[in-house]
């Protein structure tokens, strides 16, 4: 599922990340690329101007714009920004950036088309579809806005009558990122807001009652304790469901939702779907394995794909995997309907068959909860496996161990230091189950479904600011096309951050740029030696593989500055799949955006700045 | 002569050249030089070569030249535009390209780059906020200056509508939004009509009486012929000429009377007196030169010997330029 990364918590990412010591966090990694692009800019600025200049002259501009910069850091003014902020989104309206949202209009009409709600998560795939459509046509007109208005302006000389006003070049700068956000922000929440609309919609639907499926149920003791039946079948699928002695009761899930069912004699009430988005928060423990031998071992085996993320395990073997969970105490647990106490799991299965088996029949296994310290054990629970969804399961607080004892889970069954084991094991001869560390967790109390959606669609906006920050400041110096392409080239960088970073850093399989390239062109398999014939003399292998690794350390340096687009789509996926985006991602997300845009401006005010506007 | 408002107002405007000299200049450049530069730092053209001039308060000061002879180059070099490459431009004692003196400064652009998505009202409070003017003082200036201007009644109307007049009136008050000591109008006059031509030079007489320094560039010379307290002729990016219009344009060795109810038998005796002391009469009533004859005589000299500065080499008196030039009238 999507929490393949860890959220650190946020402080813990500023000071010390994923490391020991705050040379790791954050914070320090910014400050120190911080204060390499000050020197960088300060050189190169410098040596540009002593070329035109000569080298008295050099230092002494580069003294006056740094003195200049900072004066005018005091300087900016409020309302100046205020104003050309205001200028930026009179100017997006005038360039009719309203047909973006008649666009998006269009691409949800053809997409109920297309769209059909009888995926097995539907919810799903309709919020990624709408996330994924706000996304790009977001990105789009952020980018054609922000990268065409200053060269505009530059081309049409209307910058000489803003430029011969007291202007900071970082007001003009802070004004157009600040109006071209905002221009974006309504149309993303208007946008927002027509997604939910859309995505509610859709996925709204009710049953009847399909009359010939009633039946009384009976108690063990022949007492009726309600009836059970089914509903009908609409949009792709039907329930089966039970209703209490009181009128009152739910149908199954199907599909990834329930319905409510009121029964008042003989009329049976399905209620709307409920339950399709959710904002599941899951909490997290380690995972381990117990392989056939009954040994501990860290992953499972592999079933083919050998760095695969998950491992599995076999059935019917002593095998199992085992997550530990920390920190479990009396809030974790959670009140039922009928007022009993109750361990929320949910674990997702993926099932590997060596044979087909009964394919509708899914795989059996079998899931307890252990005392780490004690090594006490509820009694197993049998469960049917069905790939790749997420199954629940509520453990009441009072369960019966392997003996048949009555034990409780908060008295027995966690540690004196608050750990408990969930035990998950296969039970099908030669059929396998899958498991990473995240496919188990504690169900915490659910978020609102809004609010985790408002929350994408927060990731989204702040993807939008970078792009409109970034596409700014490459305006500051370059035209409107070329800066554009300098965007587009660097959003692109960074979706595949990951892959740059890997080229860069050499792990990939083919060398690097100048590599790949040769390989590419000669049809040179990347497993087969890049190596010179005669080891002793430098010849052009030896040359592209130095102008590789001089290209490798570029981009490796330039990878610091390149934003994780993907983490921002990784929010998205969170909101699709039903689950909570973490406070901690969120803000650090913010952190990171608002980073961007500062960076950006200081780079771009130093650029407009140095800038002769009249060329 | 068509020069009477331009001669009366410098007469009591504080522009005298004897106080002036003692007053800080509003502008002063020194050796100001720029040299344009493609990509590749090769020199494609030397716009401006070593300009010395000096604005003091209160003068109305004209840069005249053909296209391409340096005018809007140093207009935009005083405006921190453009970077010098050599010398220094100062404004209010500021390098020009330090933004804070914009504060004082108004200007109009040789064609109004205005916004043409916004309304006139729209185009002065988006200009009042970039002076950082509260709001209640931009609402009284944007009501003054349409008034002033005369574009009141189409101040709701997007400025794309606007004709080309109306464009250089609204062009004009934006340049005076945030009432400027300093007002560089470049071109002011092109594209208006006669009467609107008027009605700028009105105003620009307007704005010196208020005290205001103004700087215009021109080539339309009876423009600057007629509301001009001292030019700078540039040619080829040299200064060709610089000195007040009266005493350049004053023709030494004629004198001009003018009377009126004369009598046939008093004309007669002039004539007489005038023999009498070995003078030649040319004509009773002779006028002054024409500031297009000196231009064009300027840029014909300086074609022929390219380089050299035209100083006293004409017929007038102008041959000594400079602040302190005082011709006489």
């Amino acid at each position: 599922m999507v929490v393949e990364k860890q959220v650190l918590p946020f402080f813990e990412w500023l000071w010390q990340g994923q490391g020991d010591s705050f040379i790791d966090g954050a914070l320090f990694q910014f400050l120190v690329l911080a204060a390499v692009l000050f020197v960088l800019g300060l050189v190169g600025g410098f040596l540009v101007s002593m070329i035109r200049h000569g080298p008295v002259a050099a230092g002494e501009i580069t003294y006056r714009t740094l003195r200049g910069g900072a004066t005018d850091l005091t300087r900016l003014s409020a309302r100046r920004i205020g104003a050309l902020a205001g200028l930026a989104i009179k100017e997006s309206l005038r360039r009719r950036v309203l047909v973006a949202l008649v666009v998006f209009a269009l691409v949800l009409l053809f997409a109920s088309w297309y769209l059909r709600t009888d995926n097995p998560e539907p919810a799903r795939l309709y919020l990624s579809f709408v996330m994924t459509a706000t996304t790009y046509l977001l990105l789009l007109m952020a980018l054609l806005l922000a990268a065409f208005s200053l060269p505009g302006d530059i081309k049409s000389r209307t910058i000489y009558t803003v430029a011969t006003k007291p202007v900071r070049s970082g007001d003009i700068v802070l004004g157009r990122m600040l109006g071209f956000s905002a221009i974006g922000a309504v149309l993303l929440a208007i946008m927002a807001v027509a997604s939910w609309f859309f995505v509610t919609g859709s996925l709204a639907h009710t049953h009847s009652v399909d009359a010939t499926t009633l039946e009384p149920i009976t108690g063990i003791d022949g007492q009726p304790i309600g009836s059970g039946g089914a509903t009908s079948f609409d949009a792709f699928h039907r329930h089966t469901f039970t209703v209490g002695v009181d009128g009152k009761g739910v149908t199954d899930a199907a599909l990834g939702h329930i319905h409510t069912v009121d029964a008042d004699d003989d009329r049976y009430t399905v209620g709307p779907a409920e339950g399709f988005i959710r904002a599941r928060v899951p909490k997290y423990g380690s995972l381990g394995f117990i392989n056939r031998d009954n040994a501990r071992t860290g992953r499972g085996i592999s079933v083919g794909a050998e760095w695969g993320y998950r491992s599995y395990i076999p059935g019917a073997t002593p095998a199992a995997a085992i997550w530990t969970f920390d920190g479990v105490n009396r809030s974790v647990l959670r009140e039922g309907a009928d007022g009993g106490l109750y361990l929320p799991i949910g674990l997702i299965v993926r099932v590997y068959r060596s044979y087909i088996g009964q394919i509708e029949e899914g795989i059996q296994g079998s899931i307890q909860l252990r005392n780490p310290e004690t090594d006490v054990a509820t009694s197993l629970k049998i469960f049917t496996a069905q790939d790749a969804t997420v199954d629940t399961f509520d453990f009441a607080n009072e369960q019966t161990d392997t003996q048949q004892d009555e034990i409780t889970i908060l008295d027995d069954l966690i540690s004196s230091d608050g750990r408990i084991e969930v035990v998950v094991q296969c039970l099908d001869r030669a059929q396998y189950f899958g498991f990473a560390q995240a496919d188990c967790f504690l169900r915490l109390p659910e978020g609102s479904p809004l609010w985790n959606f408002v929350k994408g669609y927060l990731a989204i906006g702040m993807q939008m600011v970078i792009v409109v920050a970034v596409a700014v400041t490459a305006s500051t110096f370059l035209n409107g096309p070329i800066a554009m392409v300098a965007t587009v080239s660097f959003i692109l960088l960074g979706f595949f951050r990951e892959t740059f970073v890997k080229i860069a850093t050499g792990q990939n399989y083919g060398g690097g740029p100048v590599e790949s390239l040769v390989r590419l062109v000669t049809q040179m398999n990347v497993m087969s030696p890049f190596k010179s014939q005669d080891p002793n003399s430098f010849d052009a292998i030896d040359l592209m593989k130095a102008a590789d690794e001089a290209l490798k350390a570029g981009m490796q340096a330039f990878s610091y500055v390149l934003p994780d687009f993907s983490t921002y789509l990784g929010r998205v996926r969170y909101v699709a799949e039903g689950y909570s985006i973490p406070t901690d991602a969120l803000v650090r997300d913010l952190v990171v955006c608002a980073v961007y845009v500062l960076g950006a401006a200081v780079i771009g005010y130093f650029f407009l700045r140095t800038r002769e506007l009249a060329k | 002569m068509s020069g009477a408002p331009a001669a009366a107002a410098a007469d009591d405007a504080p522009s005298q050249p004897e106080t002036v000299a003692t007053q800080n200049p509003v502008i002063e450049t020194r050796a100001l030089s720029k040299v344009y530069r493609d990509f590749w730092g090769r020199q494609k053209v030397r716009a401006l070569k070593a300009l010395d001039l000096e604005v003091y308060p209160g003068e109305v000061f004209g840069l005249l030249g053909p296209n391409g002879s340096g005018k809007s180059t140093t207009i935009k070099l005083l405006l921190g535009l453009l970077f010098p490459s050599d010398g220094q431009a100062l404004v209010f004692g500021k390098q020009a390209t330090d933004v804070s003196k914009n504060e004082r400064i108004g200007y109009l652009p040789e064609e109004s780059y205005l916004y043409k998505f916004l309304n006139a009202e729209e185009t002065l409070d988006f200009y009042g906020r970039l002076f950082d003017l509260p709001a209640d003082v931009r609402r009284q200036r944007i009501d003054e200056l349409l008034k002033l201007v005369g574009i009141e009644r189409a101040r709701k109307r997007q400025l794309r509508e606007y004709s080309k007049g109306m464009t250089r009136r609204i062009g004009l008050a934006q340049a005076l939004i945030n009432d400027p000591d300093l007002i560089l109008l470049d071109e002011p006059t092109s594209g208006l009509d006669p009467i609107g031509t008027r009605e700028m030079k009105d105003m620009i007489l307007q704005l010196k009486s208020q005290g205001k320094t103004v700087v215009m560039c021109s080539h339309l010379l009876a423009d600057v012929q007629d509301v001009c307290d001292r030019i700078a002729i540039l040619h080829q990016g040299e200064l060709k000429e610089l000195g007040r219009v009266d005493s350049l344009l004053t023709v030494a060795d004629v004198t001009q009377i003018r009377a009126r109810n004369l009598s046939e038998d008093c004309r007669n005796e002039l004539r007489d007196v005038i023999q009498r002391h070995g003078g030649e009469l040319l004509e009773l009533d002779n006028p002054t030169t024409t500031l297009e004859e000196l231009f064009l005589s300027i840029v014909r000299d300086s074609e022929v010997r390219p380089g050299r500065r035209v100083v006293g080499a004409h017929h007038h008196a102008g041959g000594d330029p400079g602040p302190d030039d005082s011709g006489a009238s």
